[in-house]
């Protein structure tokens, strides 16, 4: 069982091509850094339990790279990789991320630990980018619109609905 | 991200849909046809801009599967295509709950190494409360 009720707040401030996720844990920031960054970790809880993790790799140095595969109850497998580019424990450890499903795409995915009363805040920022601007441009525009339009999508179903 | 996301659109069906709706006018013409079919000329009324100018509007919203049009009678009607919606939405509450669920797990690993952690300080304090002995 989980220990409290605590929401995760995901944020998607319009006009920057960026996912930002906190939520509090209770427990230091020395050892959530270790839950968030050291494989034998985190391939005990990032992801919905249904998806298996069939690598789980970090070679914890700037520089260094890491790699995921989540594989589906129907086999199909994701995989997501990247490189360190920096690890400052117990604050924060920033990489790439690259899915291997659109490789062309890099985004540059960010942890920060901030010690609070009674444990962690942690706030994982992910921003989109490609080598292009324009590329940026598109996945600006497409963060913006997530979030941006959810309660409107909402709005929308609703009436859809009633219809 | 949510690998689950990708089951349903492609990235770039994605990436069309949402930079669809991420212009106010667009999603005005379609917070419109959520209320019933409509020509151009209706859709077009309540903006200060030129039908043309709607026109491309309707193309990308159409392009990004988001409205469909078809013939009745003489006119040409534009229908919103509520799937495609419905996908967004399961989009973005896969990105959550792939989220809310690392999290629980991670709040159940904390505690576990927590416990662990404690018992391993005890262990050294009372190791060393017996040397000092």
């Amino acid at each position: 069982m989980t220990m409290t009720d605590t929401p995760t707040e995901i944020i998607t401030p319009p006009g920057e091509p960026l996912i930002r996720t906190r939520r509090f844990l209770k427990a230091p920031p020395e050892l959530v850094y270790r839950a968030l960054t050291e494989p034998e970790y985190v391939r005990r809880w990032l992801g919905p339990r249904r998806l298996e993790i069939t690598v789980c790799e970090a070679d914890l140095r700037v520089g260094g790279s890491w790699r995921l595969v989540h594989r589906a109850p129907d086999g199909t497998e994701f995989g997501f990789h990247g490189e360190f580019l920096e690890l400052d424990p117990p604050n924060k450890r920033v990489g790439t991320f690259i899915y291997e499903g659109a490789p062309d795409a890099t985004a540059t995915e960010t942890f920060v630990c901030e010690r609070v009363e009674g444990g962690t805040m942690l706030v994982s920022t992910m921003v989109h980018s490609s080598v292009e601007a324009r590329d940026m441009h598109v996945a600006s525009g497409m963060e913006e619109g997530i979030l941006d339009s959810y309660s409107r999508l909402d709005e929308l179903m609703a009436q859809e609905q009633e219809r | 991200m949510s690998p689950a996301a990708t089951e349903e659109l492609t990235d770039s069906e994605l990436d069309r849909a949402f930079r669809a709706l991420s212009d106010p006018t667009r999603r005005a013409i379609l917070a419109r046809l959520a209320e019933g079919d409509a020509g151009v000329l209706d859709v077009a009324t309540p903006f200060p801009m030129s039908q043309p100018a709607v026109t491309k509007h309707l193309n990308v919203l159409e392009e990004a599967g988001l409205i469909s049009r078809h013939r009745r009678a003489r006119q040409r009607l534009c229908r919103l295509e509520p799937a495609r919606l419905k996908q967004l939405s399961d989009w973005v509450g896969s990105y959550r709950e792939f989220w809310e669920e690392s999290f629980e797990r991670l709040d159940e690993l904390l505690e576990e190494l927590q416990g662990a952690h404690e018992e391993e300080q005890s262990k050294t304090h009372s190791k060393r409360r017996g040397e000092a002995r």
